[in-house]
């Protein structure tokens, strides 16, 4: 590896604070912030009982003794416990969420009746005790304030409030007008699902309707792996990967450890092929156009255009098949396409490597295509992968249970058609948001005009809604009961944590409304629709109980691979690397943060750091450092983007690492109706009724741009034709990457010299030969205490290990701190000004060339000093040293000096600059107080906070271990990040158990801590990145 | 117009307003001091409750234990004010036509809680644990008094953090056998002293309570 890692030198994604100075918005929240009388606010609770308290204590010392004391709290105890209930002590149930008919088993955490927290289910094989981000969001967006309450009637955009009587008594005359007609000009369009209850009740619907048409749409589909393996096996089949026995990974174009179905248990797989310390590691190859979480952790990334893949396929199984040995009935290999690209030295050598590499490991391989290639790649791998023999041992099918409906994009096509031809009569939109997300072409918002009766059913009121007729609001589905299926067709079973906040029905309980079918509770319909699978109530229970049906994944299949005819490709697809203004390639791609747009108004998610670049609160059109040159596109410039005849505006992001020619902007942002904080992204967040009254409604900006008028029915993800035009005004966007940038350029050079010694890397050659190359990377003068030791440690000796090598940057662990916590949600203005609240920061360090760069993630919170820097410049003790070695934080000491952030040298202390919990007055965001965690304080304005090694997780262990006098075994605390990270990446423990895990890892060859130089003594180390790059392309 | 002039007797109140202001300092002093300390503001605070439940009569004078009601006490942070059901095991066969428990009985049929109000409220970023004291042998006396000769519940100890503190320093006067927590009337056997006494059985039960802050505050 080369000596410096440095930072890509682009120019920074945002350079200081100071240089926002002079800018009207921020001046303006200047203002706003000092020039508010603080005195103005009514006194929060703290302060009522503070003046309470000496008000009493006056009164006391005037002999008056009783009378005068803070709020009266109250006790309510059930009337009737359930055996086994303790209040206040949190309870885990099973349930699972489905999301464009995939489903992960899930774990949710209740205290009295709350769902709080969101964990994976290590039954389900598509959790393993995992989850990711928009599982653990998905509590937030069950207690949303925006949520849709209660039934109403839409016309032209205005709500009319009804109700469930009026609803039922509504629908009966026109489901008997319907039923008499067979169902003729009925039609139901929902979202993907993967229950067996939803198509049972959509058999039942089809079978007293059977004119009617049931289609299911997704924005963002994997369709194509489906119709890429009806062309390659001439049936459905999934593909599922065993990647920890594969030696040689080859992705094109595919982010399988992050935004695609069955992540979890690949990044689990895949990360289990990676440990050097077992001898053997697997190398993974990608050629992308957008750097994805999977090219993060990738050894060679190729950066090149997705239109490419194609050639690349072609090229690889012309070069495989000729080498290999196909059988006959396989069909005769592809000719080598004649592109021009494959001619580019880089790209040729890059190519020619992976293919000698797959060739030396036979059977010890994957190569695996991206949901958003066109089915022929997709058939194209199968068949890479049936001649280098890995289908059977690195590669199982399972069947594709959800073969019988139309595929996504002929399903809205269709249904387009027939609403504009006026032969719809009654559309039921089931989830989704086809206004907003259907393709351009399909002219979805005209076409419902000519619908007679729309009834919308959703969690929200949205863009939808406003152009519907009844609005049905939908039960979350940690509200119902339901089923749902795992990538490989593993049972979950959904239970209700809580009763419908605001009485809707779920799907199935809908359905069964719409046909007046006699069992009309969810628990029965998915009891009715499972009977046969288990009768016995005892094996239902047991389901329930374990979340999963245990062993009703379906059997794998050995598919037959059919001959596959010359694939054809189009002059595009065979072009040179260059390519002009007019002609450039754009990508679109689902958010890694708000999926298709679904989870807009999820503040969790919209605060979240992108994995790469870091953009919160939007999204932005990359474009590569050199394309960018020749577009003369500056970094956060607003760019016109035309293509299929349409024009988004949209700020530009010069992102290292993205293809030539190639521009990736991703979806689900600029929507107009979902709640405040979908919509109101210059507002602090939850202040919107204040801003409105400021600056009027119209005034509102929304949180990014969309991009859906872009997609058409023909455009799919990707293709050519794209033209860049700078409008010449810039736009701020709200990046944590720089939060903590140095100005000036001795602090610069300062940074590029450490950041070797902080992110340490090596590669696998490396590691073999001195396996501790990275404790040997600083050197230091020895590190003595100029204080005699002030705490022995002689009980528990609390230390975190995170594996740089296992870390995908998948934002899991933030997401699960975040919920755990209890940490605001700040807003996209304070995010500009570097106040964002997250206790754990996942740093991305990009090496080499600004085009061409490699990536390096690294995880950081709180180091929890043996001699801790920010201990002893905190004046009122609000900071102290525990005798397990914690930094605690006692916030009802604190004053807010923030000294200690400032002497933190790793920067991961966060001030409460305002109180963000001030929406919480409001009476309509009182369900939001039901997310908190019990067990953990919730801050107030001027209190500084940070990672606590989650000391509630802690102290609760230790005192259920004492309280039966049994020592704490290793393994038993487990950290809210530890807990959710998919590749167990995290690991905590006692330093003192000479057992333990965190011991034996800390004390291994490549744990190393960040700034040891300094003799702060971090109980967080780090374990070296080891690469295990291919010596002929480096 | 006339301008208002002070009357001469009015200059023999100047002593007065320097005592006054002299007094001030050590009164304000003396006012916050003893005031604003928790041992005035709290120590015997006595709502009234929504059903006149004597524990000096249940726990009292019927000897029901401690945990036949509060049965999460050693198992969780919360002593769990017993469900209405707990009231109702005695009380759907004794004295099931008084009036004082018509809120108990309404409450049982209807299914709403009964409002019990809080005597012993923590602030919101301290956390208590119950089973942790109790499991150790600390008793209920010790924090809550005489309960079985309240008639009303009241507050009986600061509950300040530097009463806390006091105990997590020097526990051992307030040691005693796990067994014997609920115990009111508990006394050291054969009269020992009660700090040599806790000493031992802190040895014993391996007792070292911390003052680290994030013991109570998370």
């Amino acid at each position: 590896m080369s000596p410096v890692s440095k930072k890509s030198d682009k120019p920074t994604y945002w350079r200081s604070i100071a240089e926002l100075e002079g800018r009207p918005e921020f001046e303006q929240f200047l203002e706003h912030e000092f020039a508010e009388p603080v005195s103005d606010l009514p006194p929060t609770s703290d302060e009522r009982r503070r003046f309470m308290q000496i008000m009493g204590a006056s009164f006391a010392f005037a002999g008056l003794t009783t009378g005068c004391r803070w709020e009266q709290d109250y006790i309510l105890p059930q009337t009737r416990r359930p055996e086994g209930l303790i209040p206040g002590e949190p309870r885990y149930y099973t349930t699972s969420m489905d999301m464009g008919g995939y489903a992960t088993g899930l774990l949710a955490k209740s205290y009295d009746g709350r769902p709080v927290k969101i964990e994976g289910n290590p039954n389900h094989p598509d959790s393993l005790g995992a989850a990711n981000v928009f599982h653990q969001a998905s509590v937030l967006e069950l207690y949303d304030p925006d949520r849709s309450k209660g039934f109403g009637t839409y016309s032209g955009g205005k709500r009319t409030d009804s109700s469930k009587d009026e609803f039922i008594k509504a629908i009966k005359p026109l489901m008997a007008a319907h039923r008499s007609s067979q169902g003729k000009g009925f039609r139901i369009l929902a979202e993907s699902t993967s229950s067996r209850t939803v198509a049972d009740m959509k058999r039942r619907l089809l079978a007293a309707l059977p004119e009617a048409k049931w289609y299911e749409y997704e924005p963002v589909s994997a369709d194509n792996i489906r119709l890429g393996s009806e062309l390659a096996f001439g049936a459905a089949y999934r593909p599922n990967y065993a990647f920890d026995k594969a030696a040689i990974v080859v992705s094109l174009d595919s982010d399988f450890l992050g935004s695609e179905r069955a992540a979890i248990r690949n990044a689990q797989s895949f990360m289990q092929g990676r440990m050097p310390e077992k001898g053997e590691m697997s190398r993974l190859y990608i050629i992308e156009s957008a750097y994805s979480m999977t090219g993060g952790v990738a050894d060679h990334r190729l950066p090149l255009r997705s239109e490419f893949v194609k050639a690349v396929a072609a090229a690889l199984d012309a070069g495989i098949s000729g080498k290999g040995s196909p059988s006959a009935e396989m069909g005769p290999a592809q000719a080598r396409p004649a592109a021009a690209f494959l001619e580019d030295p880089k790209v040729q050598k890059f190519v020619a490597a992976i293919e000698k590499e797959l060739l030396a490991n036979k059977g010890k391989s994957i190569v695996i295509a991206g949901e958003q290639q066109p089915p022929e790649v997709h058939a194209l791998v199968h068949r890479i992968n049936a001649v280098l023999g890995n289908v059977g041992s690195t590669i199982t099918y399972y069947p594709d249970f959800t073969a019988d409906r139309l595929p996504h994009k002929d399903a809205i096509i269709q249904l387009g058609k027939e609403m504009a031809s006026g032969a719809v009569d009654t559309l039921v939109i089931i989830g989704g948001n086809p206004v907003y997300n259907a393709p351009a072409d399909v002219g979805f918002d005209a076409a419902l005009a000519k619908v007679k009766n729309t009834i919308r059913v959703g969690l929200h009121e949205d863009e939808t809604t406003m152009k519907s007729g009844w609005q049905v609001p939908l039960a979350h589905y940690l509200e119902t009961w339901g089923d749902t299926r795992g990538y490989d067709g593993t049972i979950g079973i959904q239970q209700p944590l809580i009763a419908p906040l605001y009485g809707g029905p779920s799907v199935i309980e809908l359905i069964a409304l719409l046909l007046d079918d006699s069992t009309k509770e969810g628990l029965d319909l998915v009891k009715r629709t499972l009977a046969a699978s288990m009768g016995d109530d005892r094996l239902w229970r047991k389901a329930v109980h374990d979340g999963v049906l245990l062993g009703s994944g379906l059997a794998p299949v050995q598919p037959v691979l059919k001959p596959l005819g010359a694939i054809a490709l189009s002059d595009r697809e065979k072009a040179g690397v260059a390519v002009g203004n007019g002609q450039l390639e754009l990508t679109l791609a689902p958010c890694p943060k708000v999926h298709d747009g679904r989870y807009a108004n999820n503040g969790w998610l919209q605060e979240l750091p992108d994995p790469v670049l870091k953009l919160t609160w939007g999204n932005a059109a990359l474009i590569g450092p050199a394309t960018a040159k020749e577009l003369g596109v500056d970094d956060q410039t607003l760019v016109k983007l035309t293509m299929n005849g349409a024009t988004i505006t949209i700020p530009a992001i010069i992102a290292p690492g993205q293809a030539p020619g190639s521009v990736r902007v991703v979806l689900g942002y600029g929507r107009t109706a979902v709640g405040v904080v979908g919509i109101g992204s210059r507002l602090d967040y939850g202040l919107i009724e204040d801003y409105a009254a400021e600056y009027g409604a119209g005034d509102l900006e929304l949180v990014g741009v969309n991009a859906y008028p872009l997609k058409t029915t023909e455009f799919g993800r990707f293709g050519g034709g794209l033209n860049v035009q700078p409008t010449g005004d810039t736009m701020k966007l709200a990046m944590t990457q720089m939060t903590h940038a140095i100005k000036d350029k001795i602090g610069r050079d300062e940074v590029q010299r450490r950041v070797p010694e902080l992110v340490r890397e090596g590669t696998f050659e490396e590691f073999k030969e001195k396996p501790a190359f990275a404790q040997e990377k600083v050197e230091h003068k020895a590190l003595l205490s100029l204080w005699q030791e002030p705490v022995s440690y002689d009980k528990h000796k609390w230390g975190l290990s995170i594996d740089l090598n296992k870390c995908t940057g998948c934002n899991a662990c933030v997401v699960a701190c975040v919920s755990e916590n209890n940490i605001p949600v700040v807003g996209r203005s304070r995010v500009i000004q570097g106040r964002e609240m997250q206790w754990i920061r996942i740093d991305v360090y990009f090496r080499g060339e600004p085009d061409e760069p490699e990536l390096a993630y690294q995880p950081l919170t709180c180091h929890q000093c043996e001699h801790a820097p920010c201990e002893q410049v905190c004046p009122v003790g609000a900071t102290m040293h525990s005798r397990e070695g914690l930094n605690d934080m006692v916030y009802n000491r604190c004053i807010g000096t923030r000294y200690c952030s400032n002497n933190c040298p790793y920067k991961v202390r966060r001030f409460n600059y305002f109180n963000f919990h001030e929406e919480l007055k409001l009476e309509k965001n009182q369900t939001k107080k039901m997310m908190f965690n019990p067990d953990v304080t919730v801050r107030f304005r001027g209190v500084m906070e940070k990672c606590t090694f989650c000391i509630q997780r802690i102290q609760n262990v230790k005192i259920k271990a004492k309280n039966t006098r049994r020592a704490i075994q290793d393994g038993e605390i487990v950290t809210a990040c530890q807990q959710t990270c998919p590749t167990g990446a995290i690991v905590f423990g006692d330093l003192n158990d000479e057992k333990s895990r965190v011991r034996a890892l800390q004390n291994g060859p490549r744990s190393y801590a960040m700034l040891e130089e300094l003799n702060v003594r971090p109980r967080l180390k780090y374990l070296a990145r080891v690469k295990n790059p291919n010596p002929e392309l480096s | 117009m006339k301008r208002f002039v002070f009357p001469r007797w009015a200059n023999k109140t100047v002593p007065l307003v320097g005592v006054v202001l002299g007094a001030a300092p050590v009164y304000l002093i003396c006012l916050i001091w003893y005031g604003a300390s928790p041992k005035t503001t709290d120590v015997g605070f006595e709502p009234k409750q929504p059903v006149p439940y004597s524990h000096a009569l249940h726990a009292g004078e019927l000897g029901i234990d401690c945990r036949y009601c509060h049965n999460t006490v050693e198992k969780a942070a919360m002593a769990a004010i017993p469900p209405t059901q707990t009231c109702m095991n005695c009380h759907a066969r004794v004295r099931t036509k008084s009036a004082k428990l018509e809120p108990i009985r309404t409450s049982f049929q209807t299914g709403s809680a009964v409002e019990w109000k809080k005597v012993h409220d923590l602030p919101d970023y301290v956390y208590f644990n119950h089973s942790a004291h109790v499991t150790r042998g600390v008793g209920c006396v010790t924090c809550h008094g005489r309960i079985d000769q309240m008639a009303e519940v009241y507050q009986f100890a600061p509950l300040s953090m530097g009463w806390c503190l006091d105990c997590h320093r020097a526990p051992y006067k307030n040691l005693r056998p796990p067994e014997e927590v609920t115990n009111m009337a508990w006394t050291q056997p054969n009269g020992e002293d009660p700090v040599a006494y806790g000493k031992k059985l802190a040895e014993k039960n391996n007792l070292h309570p911390s003052t680290d802050c994030s013991t109570c505050h998370r």
